[in-house]
């Protein structure tokens, strides 16, 4: 009980350090603004997202649909809004199977050493090789596309940046002299990785969370742009973007609203991860 | 001071990388210079003598390989077609006109007797003549060619070169598609000496059309040039045509719209972005291809010939041509429009109107009072792709609950093989002759027949069109096929769509046909 | 130091072994095979038995494997399934056109990021700061099909401008080779902007605040020469990481871009490979990026420790 309030006390910290900074704030705020949107989507959009209004296609921006509608007469409003839901669903999901993974990686390779360490890191090795790109396109090409195929993918194609991430501190970490006296008292392993490592790396951790979340959204855009993203009628962003490309000239608002919601959203998470580097990354406090 | 000295080593090596990056490239691709000027864009300097004779084609696609017998890819098909001539060719009527024959007759339903025309030359400037065509099936009918076109020419027992200008076909047993068949560029009369020296036409083309094949650099262009020595003396007026490949459809329209290239081919659903730009005509033409939804015949749901009836009335067919085709579609059946007489009007037909009350209690009465869920698996194309959300959007009107699943064209191909969909959307080129509409989709052992589909009345008359030589009889028993299998509901068909060229005006005399769509003989550029 | 490389030189095998092995069964797993693929609607048993024979698909997998990995340790990386040519020269000559347009979308992204870079932290933590990283973030955050689009559109559009048709090597011809090339490289180096400045701030920043750097100022030396002389050629280290990143990165990376801009590179040709399921030419491309990518990044390590002598290897 007191762990949790010390460790809330120690969110609450971090926000209020966050919030000092201008940029931090706009992170911050847009983050927030993000996941207000995605929690209460059925609420605000107006229409159903697969609703055609086959009478008023490509009508631009006005009272009744206040982002215009599409080539099928569908709402462009409410189909970004629940699209803010499938980005972040992609965003975190993916990321938390990429940090999982990392961070059973990289703490087993980081802790152990010796061959399983070898082990592990050339296979991330191997996946680094790949260009990112291209090895999302493989997988969801494997698997099929669809919604969960896209997150495990991009969680996939992220997991050796966490891995290494999370190894390199261990190894810091580990050096340390509480970590060794630890050690010498006859703590076990688990014990010395979930009680003394863990707290540690949390923090270049959490940074390496945030920006990966932006990552994988653009990630998923890239998808959706080579027609493997995912499926309709679950509106992404990128999916958006991608098909809106053809309307740029009739039907601007098409590519615009989702462009304009992409590049905030990852500018968010960006600004929100570049932020907290400085505020968690003691190496960097002058 | 060692680590600064070490700092400018390392941008001088990367300064020095980029120059060796550069400079590698004229060791291994050397276009002649006189290539160069023409790329350059050079129109607005100058004061207009008379224009290069180059045609621009932006493509959407890099072709595969030139071989006409072993490739149908549309990417290479485009460029062979200029390279390449088949004896006889087929005009908009469907008539047949001479080519490389010069007339022909049959004097009983089993021999054709073709004339050659005289004086046609290959482009490594060797005379073609009846050995030529004799060749050029043989290699067809050769197992280890993996002609496509084998099957279409099957039927062929004996070629036998009468002189060097007449060839005699002897059929094993009468096949009505065989003139037809003649026509299709699998049929492409090719020199035996390049191939054998090439082992294949894949990289090399020699044919006896109007243009030669000058430089393919993969992914970029290629380049044909003016066969001086085309049978037809007036023809080509073009010096040369460029190929160049872009992907991405945006960039075509831009370069379109800039001037780099003449020609590019749209989806209707780009026709607004160059709508009041002057220097852009789009022309059109009726497609052969048709848009349709097939079923799994595996599965129980679709078994039952009411589910599929039903979903024949459940779909809006105009709604489908007016949200994907903006209107520029013709409701149609499995032989479309284009095909001419051999088409059957499917709109008025009643399983074509929309009708969700019928729909619903055939629905019951199948035992789906409440509907199923099920998967629309679609290709890649933009049409198929809007197609697939409106019909998932429609069947949702008599309880079914469809995912849609876009497959990437591997995936697609699989999916049609291997019967692993539900639900299949896709979009079917009808050919040129009923036998391959009707047949080849629809009878049990039609090679196209994906769907597990088999109604002996069906086949009964596919076999007799195919040896039906009487063009009226035959268009009576291909109508007959057609009305059975839509009361089947195998597949449920939709619209033939138009096609589009955007063309710059610069490009005179230019004029896509259902079955003649890239004829520039005619072309010039002012 | 010898050992060093020669062990990160030995553990490049296992590396590359996994690396051909995965894309090799990758390929495998794909849906929807070379043949189908070329055969289309008109694929029946009779030529699919005459193409499996053809391609060589009728031996077990491993001899496949076994029979690949050789020649291509030969040098032999075979001939593509669909076209029938040669793979090898053919990846050479996508490879420099790749490399050209990586270098030129680096040294853009290089001189917009570093000078941004510095002034950001020089003026750590006052409004100059926040701008520049607000428009580096926002450089990172724009999707390269987006931004490439945009600038088709507005060019073609505003300016009646789209450069020109048709790939041109540079030697045949600079200026439209430039022409051709330069639309891409400012897209993808406007992208790497981002995090070139991110890297270059916060290694200034690094840097400034280094006892050594206290030290030259306590000895009254300019701030000029503080900055030029002593912080940016400390903060080059981290640098000379990111340009091997950024090269070994992109020429996997530039596959959207040049499908935009038809430009043949590398990228392009995977793309089509991956698309026609040409199995020899995707898992040579695959496998010559990853080397590229694996030596670059053996290379820049090794650089590192002659420049950084704090990094010490056993």
């Amino acid at each position: 009980m007191k762990n949790i309030i010390e460790i809330l006390k120690g969110i609450i910290n971090i926000i209020k350090q966050l919030l000092k900074d201008p940029i931090g704030r706009i992170g911050f705020i847009g983050v927030f603004i993000i996941v207000l949107l995605s929690i209460f989507a059925p609420k605000i959009a107006p229409y159903d997202i697969t609703e055609m209004f086959t009478k008023s296609k490509l009508v631009s921006p006005n009272g009744e649909f206040i982002f215009g509608t599409d080539n099928f007469g569908r709402d462009v409003f409410s189909r970004i809004i629940y699209g803010a839901k499938v980005s972040l669903q992609v965003g975190i999901i993916s990321v938390g199977i990429s940090a999982t993974f990392g961070y059973i990686f990289g703490i087993v390779a980081g802790y152990f050493e010796g061959v399983v360490d070898s082990i592990i890191m050339r296979f991330m090795d191997v996946l680094f090789a790949f260009p990112s790109i291209l090895l999302a396109l493989f997988i969801v090409s494997v698997l099929g596309p669809s919604l969960g195929n896209t997150m495990i993918a991009i969680g996939i194609v992220n997991t050796p940046v966490f891995t290494r991430t999370v190894r390199a501190s261990v190894i810091s970490v580990k050096s340390m002299e509480y970590i060794t006296s630890a050690k010498s008292i006859g703590l076990k392993p688990i014990n010395i990785i979930l009680k003394h490592i863990t707290p540690n790396i949390l923090a270049p951790f959490t940074v390496q969370a945030t920006l990966a979340l932006s990552g994988a959204i653009l990630t998923e855009a890239s998808l959706s742009f080579l027609g493997l993203g995912i499926q309709p009628p679950d509106p992404s962003w990128g999916s958006m973007l991608s098909e809106s490309r053809k309307y740029m000239e009739r039907a601007p608002w098409l590519a615009i609203a989702p462009a304009v919601f992409i590049i905030c959203t990852i500018l968010s998470f960006n600004i929100l991860g570049d932020s907290l580097r400085d505020v968690l990354d003691p190496k960097l406090k002058l | 001071m060692n680590k600064r000295i070490l700092s400018i080593a390392l941008l001088i090596v990367l300064v020095m990388m980029v120059f060796t990056a550069c400079g590698g490239n004229n060791n291994s691709e050397q276009t002649p210079v006189s290539g160069q000027e023409q790329t350059a864009p050079d129109s607005q300097e100058k004061p207009k003598e008379a224009p290069p004779q180059v045609l621009k084609y932006g493509t959407d696609a890099e072709p595969v390989g030139l071989d006409p017998h072993t490739i149908s890819a549309v990417a290479s098909v485009r460029i062979f077609r200029q390279i390449y001539n088949t004896l006889i060719d087929v005009d908009d009527n469907m008539n047949f006109i001479p080519e490389l024959a010069e007339s022909w007759e049959q004097p009983d339903d089993l021999t054709y007797i073709f004339k050659l025309r005289q004086g046609v030359k290959f482009h490594n400037g060797r005379e073609m003549k009846a050995d030529d065509v004799k060749y050029s099936f043989e290699r067809i009918l050769n197992p280890e060619t993996a002609a496509l076109g084998k099957s279409y020419y099957d039927s062929v027992s004996t070629i036998e070169v009468v002189d060097d200008y007449t060839v005699k076909f002897v059929l094993k047993e009468p096949f009505a598609p065989f003139m037809t068949n003649l026509t299709s560029l699998y049929g492409a009369i090719v020199p035996k000496e390049v191939v054998e020296e090439n082992t294949n036409l894949m990289q090399v083309a020699c044919g006896t059309g109007p243009f030669i094949l000058k430089e393919w650099v993969p992914d970029n262009k290629v380049i044909l040039t003016k066969n001086p020595d085309y049978f037809v003396e007036t023809e080509p007026k073009l010096d040369s045509i460029e190929y160049y490949v872009m992907t991405d459809e945006s960039s075509r329209i831009a370069a379109l719209r800039t001037g780099n290239v003449h020609l590019i081919k749209l989806p209707a659903s780009s026709i607004s972005l160059v709508e009041g730009n002057d220097d852009i005509t789009i022309m059109d033409y009726q497609s052969n291809d048709y848009l349709f939804l097939g079923f799994n015949l595996d599965l129980d749901k679709f078994k039952d010939v009411r589910v599929r009836q039903a979903i024949s009335y459940a779909v809006n067919r105009q709604e489908i041509i007016d949200l994907v085709y903006d209107g520029e579609a013709t409701i149609a059946g499995f032989v479309p429009p284009a095909m001419g007489r051999w088409s059957m009007d499917f709109a008025n037909e009643d399983l074509y109107q929309q009708n969700i009350e019928k729909a619903k209690q055939l629905m019951s009465d199948a035992g789906y009072p409440d509907g199923f869920e099920t998967t629309i698996a679609v290709g890649l194309l933009d049409d198929i792709r809007g197609a697939g959300e409106i019909l998932q959007k429609q069947l949702e009107q008599i309880g079914i609950n469809a995912t849609i699943q876009n497959l990437e064209s591997g995936q697609y191909i699989d999916a049609w093989k291997n019967r692993t969909h539900e639900m299949m959307a896709g979009r079917n080129g009808a050919g040129t002759d009923p036998n391959r509409s009707v047949a080849f989709f629809y009878s049990t052992k039609g090679s196209a027949n994906v769907w597990g589909y088999s109604n002996p009345d069906v086949d009964a008359l596919c076999d007799k069109g195919k040896v039906t030589v009487n063009e009226d009889e035959r268009e009576k028993v291909y109508k007959e096929a057609q009305k059975l299998v839509l009361n089947d509901c195998p597949n449920i068909w939709m619209a033939s769509p138009m096609d589009y060229y955007f063309v710059r005006t610069e490009m005179k005399n230019y004029k896509p046909t259902t079955f003649n769509i890239e004829n520039f003989n005619q072309v010039t550029i002012e | 130091m010898r050992s060093y490389i020669i062990r990160r030189i030995l553990m490049l095998i296992p590396v590359l072994i996994g690396i051909s092995l995965c894309i090799f069964l990758i390929m495998q797993l794909i849906p929807g095979d070379v043949i189908s693929g070329l055969l289309g609607i008109e694929e029946n048993p009779e030529l699919r038995a005459q193409y499996v024979i053809k391609f060589g698909l009728d031996q077990p997998l491993p001899k496949r494997y076994i029979d690949w990995i050789t020649n291509v340790l030969k040098g032999d990386f075979g001939t593509s399934f669909r076209t029938d040519k040669e793979i090898f020269p053919e990846m050479m000559s996508r490879f420099k056109i790749t490399f050209q347009l990586t270098i030129m979308a680096a040294m853009i992204s290089w001189i917009i990021a570093i000078p941004l870079g510095i002034i950001s932290a020089l003026k750590r933590n006052t409004w100059v700061d926040a701008v520049v990283r607000f428009i580096a973030l926002l450089g990172v955050s724009v999707p390269n099909f987006a931004f490439a689009t945009l600038l088709i559109l507005f060019l073609s559009l505003k300016f009646q401008y789209y450069p020109p048709v048709g790939y041109v090597g540079f030697f045949e011809n600079a200026k439209v080779n430039l022409q051709i090339m330069i639309l891409p490289a400012i897209v993808l180096g406007t992208i790497m902007s981002g995090s070139v400045m991110r890297m270059t701030r916060s290694s200034v920043l690094e840097v400034l605040r280094q006892d050594f750097i206290k030290t030259i100022r306590a000895k009254g030396a300019s701030e000029r020469v503080v900055i030029f002389v002593h912080a940016l050629r400390n903060g080059l280290i981290p640098i000379i990481t990111l340009i091997g990143m950024q090269i070994g990165g992109l020429l996997g990376g530039t596959v959207i871009t040049e499908q935009i801009f038809s430009i043949p590179g590398l990228g392009q040709m995977v793309l089509t490979a991956i698309n026609q399921r040409d199995y020899p030419v995707v898992q040579g491309c695959i496998l010559f990026i990853a080397f590229i990518y694996v030596m670059v990044n053996l290379i820049v390590d090794i650089l590192y420790t002659y420049v950084d002598p704090r990094i010490t290897y056993k």
